[in-house]
């Protein structure tokens, strides 16, 4: 059953997962291709200056990728499942809704996580090839906030999909976006570290919201 | 031991009630076709069976489960097939065979194959680039490659030409043939579930009229006789339906023939050459039900 699942889920996800592989690379690409030029034609002291003092994050470019990585895979894998109500099929398997959401959720969730570890290492490298190994570390707890808002907007992306009723529907967007724009609300680097821990723990509550719509949908799935 | 049993069943959207106080079963091994004209609750119904709709009272049983909590293991011996033959179209013929195995301990692949085949389409064919009816022939197989003890088709003929519909009756035989098996269903050509129902299921204004397919075509009679009087026929406790083009008169009812006459003769109606002809299912449907 766990293979079957996964393997549905891989079906719908395989072409978007590597447009986004392919969009979050191309992007990394750039970002160092843009420092290794500003290196090349600005002194040193210069772009030291506008990273470290005036905090401008140079790796600006990729601070929504995580977020649109995250509705692209929730709609790949859902909007296929809500046309028709074809998550009829789904929950008619023989296993549990929760389980079968759980898997289904899980599979998105390791790829969106594949993306981001991706984005992570290549910024990381990046900023290690003309930064010291501090700057480049610390460009990780700077886009965790970023990473976590994708995943929320995955997380949020299939809630309002799965959901049936429209007014409930508008609700959960609003409350979804108002917890994605609180992530994005802040500038330089790390400025988010004293939360980040309970994010962490918090985000995963998400999943709630997900298994709420699910079960609404299967009671009133008409 | 019955397959559904369903016991007050009681549901509505909003204000308006769909049904009251619903009670009906069907035995296991039983063919069951329920009928209704377009907004009496068929598909309300169906989707409660199913498992899609929890009704706001009454319990509804299928294979002896609560239908919207059911067991994983009780949803192994139920085949569902949904209206417009849903089916995984991102797939191909292969890769469903592939996903619904691994879903089901007792997966029949020749079964599967042998259904599919007929159509002549590689297995690399995805299912979202097949007419309907292929699309239905992979779904049939789907349900059929499980093996389950009871089938719930949601009007199966919808989309599908002679052919298809003729294919699918072959195979539901087949099924039925094999013993033990339940099959309830719903279409709108009545004229198919006539060569494969044992039972009927009627369901008009929240009230359902459970009764053979046998009883029922041989206790039911379509009456043709002309109306040489200018008084209209309305329905009442011996005239059940009527259709009328011109001065030529169908009348349904439960009565014999002498019956019906003597009582148009008390109604002041002047009957000329009234006679029993002989009645299809949906005729019968028709009769009983109206034609809006």
């Amino acid at each position: 059953m766990l293979s079957s699942l996964l393997l549905k889920e891989w079906l719908k996800l395989k072409h978007y997962f590597i447009a986004a592989l392919l969009l979050n690379c191309g992007i990394c690409l750039k970002i160092f291709f843009d420092i290794r030029q500003q290196m090349h034609s600005e002194h040193a002291e210069m772009v030291w200056y506008q990273a470290i003092h005036i905090q401008t994050v140079l790796y600006q470019d990729i601070r929504y990728l995580p977020l649109v990585t995250g509705l692209v895979l929730a709609a790949a894998q859902f909007v296929p499942e809500m046309l028709g109500r074809r998550l009829r099929l789904s929950l008619h398997l023989p296993t549990s809704r929760v389980v079968m959401l759980f898997f289904s959720l899980l599979s998105g969730f390791l790829l969106y996580l594949m993306i981001c570890g991706l984005d992570a290492a290549l910024i990381y490298l990046t900023l290690k090839i003309y930064f010291p190994v501090e700057v480049a570390a610390s460009s990780l707890p700077t886009m965790l906030p970023w990473m976590l808002a994708g995943l929320l907007a995955y997380f949020g992306g299939v809630t309002v999909l799965l959901e049936i009723n429209w007014s409930r529907r508008i609700f959960l967007l609003l409350v979804f976006a108002v917890l994605i724009i609180m992530l994005f609300s802040g500038s330089g680097y790390g400025w988010f570290i004293p939360a980040l821990p309970w994010l962490i723990v918090l985000v995963p509550l998400a999943l709630l919201s997900v298994f709420e719509s699910g079960r609404r949908f299967q009671e009133r799935g008409v | 031991m019955n397959a559904i049993e369903v016991h007050n069943l009681r549901h509505q959207y909003s204000e308006r009630v769909i049904y009251e106080d619903l009670n009906f079963s069907i035995p296991e091994g039983s063919i069951c076709g329920l009928l209704g004209k377009n907004g009496q609750g068929k598909t309300t119904l169906v989707n409660i069976l199913m498992g899609f709709l929890k009704p706001v009272g009454g319990r509804c049983l299928v294979l002896g489960e609560d239908s919207h909590d059911l067991p994983p293991a009780t949803r192994t011996r139920i085949g569902l097939l949904h209206e417009g033959h849903l089916a995984y179209e991102f797939m191909t013929i292969s890769q469903t065979e592939k996903f619904y195995r691994g879903c089901y301990p007792n997966w029949e692949r020749d079964v599967f194959f042998n259904l599919v085949e007929k159509m002549g389409l590689p297995h690399g064919h995805k299912v979202g680039n097949m007419s309907c009816g292929q699309r239905s022939q992979v779904v049939l197989g789907v349900i059929m490659a499980q093996n389950p003890d009871l089938l719930i088709l949601d009007d199966y003929s919808m989309g599908l030409d002679a052919g298809y519909r003729r294919l699918f009756l072959d195979v539901l035989h087949d099924f039925s043939a094999l013993g033990g098996k339940t099959i309830f269903v719903t279409s709108h050509i009545i004229q198919d579930l006539e060569q494969l129902v044992d039972t009927m299921l009627f369901i008009d204004q929240g009230e359902i009229m459970q009764t053979g397919l046998d009883d029922f075509m041989g206790s039911f009679h379509k009456y043709v006789f002309v109306n040489e009087s200018e008084l209209s026929l309305h329905k009442d406790d011996i005239i059940k339906g009527i259709e009328q083009r011109g001065d030529q008169v169908s009348l349904y009812s439960f009565a014999e023939a002498e019956q019906v006459v003597q009582h148009l003769t008390t109604l002041g109606i002047q009957v000329k050459d009234l006679h029993k002809v002989d009645m299809t299912l949906e005729d019968g449907f028709i009769g009983l039900m109206g034609k809006y």
